[in-house]
């Protein structure tokens, strides 16, 4: 007899975890029909489906999006993480608290970085980004229309130099697809040449693409899936969210590449819901891709399936966590699980499942179309091929770039037009803010994944974050721990409790005046157990950079 | 669980090889490195993981060096070739000395702690002494601040010492199948929940106290009950003894505080069908037995309370509507009419009237009630003192009201009453089909591993008009229409033959009677059953579909089917289809009617009924008649007995004049009880022996003061055919005396001489007797009771899979017997629409004289409610809570309103535990005419709310 503990090996026990469809879409019904989640029918939709009342709680009190009060008449959230709050967040903040603290037709929530960190200090008015200096003025208009947006249209589209169909027609976009369905273009050429590029995911972990996708290719078929995880919430990174929106079409054809590469008929991209403007990118550029018969139960006439859905996250950066993601669109809580076994083996719903992020699925087309050779030579000092970065903080021009892997720090600074208002550097992350931070005299090093490493931090998530010297050092590095005190699940013991206290001893620390050489040792204790045993990577880096602050601080260095 | 043991590779795996700590292991494909550790007698700290749950991870205590860039967590991580771990050392206990210090920062002084101060085994604190790991207020900020929760009566929820390791929502989900607790919020805010974060006593926590057997820390504890302090298990006596409430017979232990002569606590043990589980009420419901109601001295009716009649308000009947909880019997109103007496006179009065009343009237004139609470020594030595002492088979018990017709029909098939497999043998079925069984609140623990069953693969069918919880995890759930049960399999086994689905080898070789089966079903295609039982054509032919294909598939029922009018047609039908599939007589198939009490079938098996002696030798046999006369020495009566509802109407026309009841309570338990209060006041004499005054005992001439279960020794036999020892925890009070000793007495008293000095001799005598229990003893039982029949009890646990290659009827061919379907005997009218439904509650057990007089399962279930559907409950003006007032054609009684999905339309449900509203006022004294079984199941019943009705009535 078959039963579903044939798992495969290392698979955790389901502890809360129930099989069957995920209730989550169900919840977003209900949500979107009240405004809120109402204690009646959560009981009804348990008993309807026959699923413990303690599911849909374990679901509605770990995702922010769901509400279990009647919504306010206008919602207002304020970001209070790193890029934010070396703009003055917390002034900022205090301010927007005090304006409509007391109004109870005003709802006022501080949030984790809502990836506007281009316009920091960064708030959201009925979702909608504004700068929280503009927060007045979205208020008066959605008290008046409902309606935050002030309809004003972004800056047009970009060309990036990573888009092979850069100045040409719409339609002649998708062609690696083409040839992929008219059987020019076999898998396994796909795959070869990825590997040859050396492309590594470009999400953090930095996994060579290639192999990934060979140990896809290589599982059983009976489905295998393909998602593309645009979740990215790290306070500093919002490089994602620009080729969401300014290059869709090279997403949805890594994607489509990778399902065929793989053998998947169905994908998904996973986007957080504050990037509702990318979201609606996505669709759009979907709707494009089915009026082309890209999508549809057989493409192009090739006889193969192919669908891609956009699944929006009900919140939380521990989703951008692989295993954590998969779980949430299981209809779990977005607990991270214990690894092995790993997606490509074991992933969503148990099946082989291909993740990468945005910007790797963006950067296979043009590796097709120009081979594996071509996308090497794009790197400079030693690094291969092209890669996004995020700059913000103290810097004259916060903004996406693109430019070659390898490029150094103090270059990239220069190209975001140097220090604001012409400050010092005293230090920067390199790679979003689980990167240790690094100081001026190591501006030179090149943005790429080895010669971070070997300084002690990491490329991460391609977000630069540039400190001047008028700032606290170890505040700053404070204000990254909360974060990630903010958002650990709390699964595991060393994150949950350990980046609670940790921040409680820095805070303490902080408010006593003390310097990295008055905080208490334990701290150094604790990053190491963190680090060591924590279950992913959000627990493993917590206190990170907090110890490279104090590292340095400690070694003497300005702090 | 999901893992078998590391040790014993099988041929189709691989096995991996691996260095942990230098030693060189080999083991199974996908063994954890914390069990190939433990292969290796190298124990790794946990406090997540307990053995008895699939692995999580989460506490990290059991992190290990794999030689990558973090540790792995050896609970969960799968050994791979060539792995080098190392489980120790200073750096690793550095970090898991850190974890148990982050944990210890949150926790409760241990001076505090809930566990540390009672059962003194906190693990956390464990971890805490051996890495020598202080408690840093200075440096290290403390307390969670999550606070307590102490709304449920006997548990208690301290979020604070809480670590988060899901130990208690792995033993909720995984164990029980109870799904309530789960993780609410997110990273340091996150707490274990109730539902939807609820307090847990107003959750839908059914109290099975699993998560407290499972908690490693002070978060999930008992609390004491009647303040007998809970204290570490070294400072308290264990006696390993049986559940005493339902078939299912769980192990369990209770630690006995010996200076307050009282249970402290009781925890389930393992033993092979239980593996340690426990419900409400074996885990808390045992504090009955130190009640100040029990009795405690013989009781002879005043001469003043001539003419004998009902004593209190609820038994005359004018307790109706009497809208308080908890309505135990007054003694203040019943006690005046007897007056104390010595057990000499007692018992002199008792054997005196009896045997006048024989010698007047005939051996006919006399009947006994033993009880299926009693032991299987005490349901013998009754029967004995019946058919020897008295010379009659009017001898009975309640099985007459819960399984005598599916007795009747399996004797009449396969020539044997008990089940011919186990309840935890679902695991081996691919289907299984539960009938009419409301199997979470009536043998919850089995209910457990059903569920569990599911989650492993096994297809679960639920067929029963009331959507109980077991539902819920069904595959496929059929609400068919009450009564219709007959239609429903006729259907099922119509569509089968039609799929030609059935084992016609099987049918072959090992039925009889197939060709008139199938003459029989021709009428009843999907269609028209479908239309009788309200199923849909289409559901029916998936059931059949299923049930058709499946490998194994096995069938577990209850009152559902037995308790109607047609209840041995219904049993008659799902032998039929388990016999024209062949899915009888291996592993994971067969049929289990589910045994109700502790020991119906054990009293059931040692005789107490009036057509069997011992092990079913059938009372009119020459040959069975003749070995009981050597056995005992006397002549017996050779004409099959009055059954339990027979009597009740002998009393009546004065051909039954004298009763002995040793633990029955048939006022509260038989149906129509306006007659059977006629039945007891016409009584010339009645003996009532019991724990409490029972309704019952207000008609007795003479009430002994008995032990309950847990004043003796005694063996049980339960659901399973397990076998197990009863053993003594607590003196009898006062002069309570232990029942067989009673019985012999009286029989001594009779002259029908007894002289047993143990329980022990009593059972080697009716094993002797009984061709089933050979071989077993009291010293071959041992701590976990064996499975009958036992060819070698000394080395096994017995035989779980009856009939393999034949059945027990004298052709060895499994009869099969055709059945039509006829409807129930009172149906709806326009005058009495509804259909009543009666039953249990969780919490409650019969006619509540144990449950309500437990501090636990009163407070949880303190109240008598009518369950009513939503829209009916809306079309008859009734609210949640309200009262309303149900009346038959016997009779009216008032109770709460209960709204409830879980009843269908058109029916109503009431639990006969209560007295002041009892049910069986108003159900019909109809019986089925093979097993002579009340139909409990359905009667004809009005509905309204009480204030208009008592508006009317006025």
């Amino acid at each position: 007899m078959s039963t579903v503990n044939d798992a495969v090996p290392g698979r955790e026990a389901r502890a809360g975890k129930f099989s069957g469809p995920s209730l989550i879409p169900s919840l977003n019904v209900i949500q979107r029909e009240h405004g809120w989640l109402p204690r009646e029918e959560l009981a009804r939709l348990s008993r309807e489906t026959h699923r413990p009342l303690y599911e849909i709680e374990g679901l509605i009190s770990f995702y922010p999006h769901f509400r279990v009060q009647p919504p306010p008449r206008v919602e207002i959230t304020v970001c209070r993480d790193l890029s934010c709050w070396l703009h003055g967040a917390d002034e900022q903040i205090a301010e927007v608290h005090a304006r409509y603290g007391e109004d109870a037709q005003i709802e006022v929530r501080e949030v984790s970085c809502i990836g506007r960190c281009d316009i920091a200090p960064a708030a959201t008015v009925h979702e909608h980004p504004v700068r929280a200096a503009d927060v007045g003025a979205a208020v008066e208009r959605a008290l008046a229309t409902d309606e935050a947006d002030d309809g004003a249209q972004g800056p047009a589209p970009r060309t990036w130099p990573n888009d092979p169909y850069a100045g040409q027609a719409p339609d002649a976009r998708y062609a690696v697809v083409r040839s992929m369905l008219a059987g020019e273009l076999d898998a396994d050429q796909v795959i070869a040449t990825l590997k040859d590029s050396g492309l590594r995911g470009m999400g953090g972990a930095g996994f060579p693409a290639g192999a990934k996708w060979e140990l896809v290719a290589a599982q059983e078929p009976d489905p295998k899936f393909v998602i593309c995880n645009a979740d990215e919430s790290e306070p500093g990174t919002f490089k994602d969210r620009q080729i969401l929106s300014e290059q869709p079409h090279l997403v949805v054809e890594g994607m489509l590449i990778g399902m065929l590469a793989v053998g998947a008929e169905q994908g998904w991209v996973f986007i957080r819901h504050e990037y509702g403007i990318e979201e609606e990118a996505v669709r759009a550029e979907l709707e494009r891709a089915r009026a082309a018969g890209l999508l549809g139960p057989d493409a192009l006439a090739s006889g193969r399936q192919l669908e891609i859905d956009v699944f929006t996250s009900p919140g939380g950066y521990i989703l951008g966590e692989e295993s954590a993601l998969i779980e949430c669109m299981e209809g779990h809580r977005g607990e991270p699980r214990n690894k092995p076994p790993f997606p490509g083996v074991s992933g969503l719903w148990g099946k082989p499942t291909l993740m990468n992020s945005v910007e790797t699925f963006a950067a296979v087309p043009i590796i097709q179309q120009r081979g594996a050779q071509w996308w090497k030579d794009q790197g400079v000092n030693g690094g291969t091929g092209l890669k996004f970065f995020a700059i913000s903080g103290h810097i004259a021009n916060p903004d996406v770039y693109c430019v070659p892997m390898g490029t150094t720090a103090r270059e990239l600074v220069e190209l975001a037009g140097g220090m604001a208002d012409g400050s010092a550097l005293q230090g920067f992350q390199p790679g979003g803010s689980s990167s240790n931070f690094l100081g001026p005299e190591e501006l030179d090093i090149p943005l790429d994944f080895k010669p971070l490493a070997d300084a002690g931090s990491m490329l991460g998530s391609g977000a630069v974050v540039v400190i001047d010297d008028q700032t606290d050092l170890l505040a700053a590095a404070t204000n990254v721990l909360r974060f990630f005190r903010n958002e650990s699940c709390g699964k595991c013991v060393p994150c949950r409790v350990g980046s609670h206290k940790a921040h409680t001893i820095l805070t303490d620390a902080l408010a006593a005046g003390l310097g990295p050489d008055g905080v208490d040792a334990r701290i150094d204790r604790l990053e190491e157990t963190l680090r060591m045993t924590s279950i992913c990577g959000l627990g493993q880096v917590a206190l990170g950079p907090v110890m490279s602050v104090l590292r340095r601080g400690r070694a003497g260095a300005p702090t | 669980m999901a893992t078998t043991s590391a040790t014993q590779p099988t041929a189709i795996t691989n096995n991996v090889s691996l260095r942990i700590d230098g030693q060189e292991v080999t083991v199974r494909d996908g063994t954890t490195i914390l069990q190939a550790a433990a292969e290796l007698g190298i124990t790794i700290p946990v406090l997540c993981h307990d053995d008895r749950y699939d692995p999580v991870g989460v506490c990290r205590m059991c992190v290990v060096d794999v030689g990558a860039r973090v540790y792995a967590a050896a609970c969960v991580r799968p050994c791979e070739e060539g792995m080098d771990v190392t489980t120790t050392g200073e750096t690793l206990d550095r970090h898991r000395a850190t974890l148990t210090e982050l944990l210890l920062a949150d926790q409760p002084e241990p001076t505090e702690d809930p566990k540390e101060t009672t059962t003194g085994d906190n693990e956390l604190l464990v971890l805490v002494r051996q890495y020598g790991v202080e408690k840093d207020q200075e440096h290290l900020p403390q307390g969670a601040g999550r606070g307590i929760d102490d709304s449920n009566p006997v548990i208690s929820v301290n979020h604070d010492a809480c670590i988060l390791c899901d130990r208690c929502v792995r033993a909720c989900d995984d164990i029980q199948g109870n799904d309530v607790i789960g993780r609410s919020g997110k990273g340091y805010s996150t707490r274990i929940a109730f539902d939807l974060n609820d307090p847990m006593g107003e959750s839908s926590c059914v109290t099975c106290g699993e998560c407290v057997a499972a908690c490693p820390t002070g978060a999930i504890t008992n609390k004491p009950l009647h303040d007998v302090p809970i204290r570490p298990r070294t400072e308290l006596r264990q006696v390993d003894t049986v559940c005493p409430y339902c078939g299912v017979g769980c192990a369990l232990t209770y630690h006995v505080d010996d200076e307050r002569q009282a249970i402290a606590f009781a925890e389930g043990r393992e033993q092979p069908g239980s593996k340690g589980r426990l419900c409400v009420k074996g885990r808390y419901g045992w504090d009955y037995a130190r009640s100040p109601q029990r009795l405690t001295t013989p009781l002879i009716r005043r001469e003043d309370s001539y003419p004998k009649g009902p004593l209190s308000g609820d038994v005359k009947g004018e307790g109706r509507g009497r809208r308080k909880p908890g309505g135990l019997v007054d003694y203040d109103e019943v006690m005046p009419h007897f007056r104390e007496a010595s057990w000499e006179e007692a018992m002199d009065l008792i054997a005196g009237r009896l045997v006048a009343l024989r010698d007047e009237y005939g051996p006919g004139a006399i009947a006994g009630f033993g009880s299926a609470k009693c032991s299987n020594e005490e349901a013998y030595l009754f029967q004995k003192l019946i058919r020897a002492g008295f010379g009659t088979n009017n001898v009975d018990h309640c099985t007459r009201l819960c399984h005598a017709s599916s007795v009747a029909a399996l004797f009449e098939g396969v020539g044997s009453a008990a089940v011919s497999t186990t309840y935890g043998d679902i695991i081996n079925a691919d289907v299984a089909i539960l009938a009419g069984t409301n199997t979470t609140a009536n043998h919850p623990v089995a209910s457990s591993f059903f569920k569990q069953a599911r989650r492993r693969g096994t297809k679960l069918i639920v067929v029963d008009p009331r959507r109980e919880r077991v539902a819920d995890h069904a595959d496929i759930y059929c609400q068919i229409k009450p009564g219709t049960d007959v239609a429903f399999y006729n259907g099922v086994m119509h569509e089968i033959i039609e799929m030609g689905l059935v084992d016609e080898e099987f049918i072959a070789k090992r039925t009889s009677n197939y060709e008139a089966l199938v003459e029989l079903l021709t009428q009843y295609s999907a269609e028209r059953a479908g239309q009788i039982c309200g199923i849909s054509p289409r559901t029916l032919r998936e059931v059949a579909r299923i049930w058709g294909e499946a490998g194994a598939a096995v069938v577990y029922w209850g009152m559902g089917i037995s308790q109607h009018t047609t209840g041995t047609d219904n049993a008659r039908c799902l032998i039929a289809l388990c016999a024209i599939t062949g899915q009888v007589g291996r592993p994971g198939t067969g049929l289990h009617p589910l045994r109700g009490q502790n020991n119906v079938q054990g009293a059931s098996d040692s005789g107490l009924i009036p057509m069997f002696y011992p092990d079913y030798q059938p009372v009119d046999r020459p040959a069975a008649w003749e070995r009981f006369e050597r056995a005992w020495g006397r002549e017996l009566d050779h004409v099959r007995g009055l059954t339990v509802t027979e009597i009740v109407g002998a009393a009546l026309k004065k051909g039954v004049r004298g009763m002995y009841m040793m633990g029955e309570n048939p006022f509260l338990s038989d149906p129509n009880i306006n007659k059977v209060r006629k039945a007891l006041s016409a009584l010339d004499f009645l003996a009532v022996q019991d724990i409490f005054l029972t309704e019952t005992a207000e008609f007795a001439d003479v009430i002994l003061p008995a032990s309950s279960y847990l004043e003796k020794d005694g063996s049980y036999t339960n659901t399973d055919r397990r076998v197990q020892r009863g053993r003594k925890v607590l003196d009898p009070p006062g002069q309570a005396r232990v029942d067989w000793e009673i019985i012999q007495d009286i029989s001594n008293r009779v002259g029908y001489e007894m002289n047993y000095s143990s329980a022990e001799e009593i059972f080697d005598e009716l094993v002797s007797l009984m061709p089933n229990y050979t071989n077993l003893s009291y010293g071959n039982l041992g701590p976990t009771g064996k499975l009958y029949p036992n060819a070698d009890p000394e080395n096994s646990d017995g035989t779980i899979v009856l009939f393999q290659d034949q059945f027990n009827t004298e052709d060895g061919l499994a009869h099969l017997v055709p059945a039509e379907w006829m409807p129930a005997r009172e149906l709806p009218s326009e005058e009495y629409p509804f259909v009543l439904n009666t039953g249990r509650l969780l919490e409650h057990w019969h006619t509540g004289s144990m449950t309500r007089r437990s501090f636990a399962l009163d407070s949880i279930s303190p109240k008598a409610t009518v369950f009513i559907n939503p829209v009916d409950a809306e079309r008859l003006g009734i609210a949640d809570g309200e009262f309303a007032r149900v009346t038959s054609r016997r009779g009216t009684i008032e109770l709460e309103a209960k709204v409830s999905h879980r009843e269908t339309p058109g029916s109503c449900f009431i639990p006969f535990h209560f007295r002041e509203a009892a049910a069986n006022l108003l159900t019909i004294d109809e019986i089925d005419p093979f097993g002579k079984i009340p139909e409990f199941k359905f009667c004809a019943v009005r509905v309204e709310p009480a204030t208009v009705a008592a508006a009317a009535g006025s």
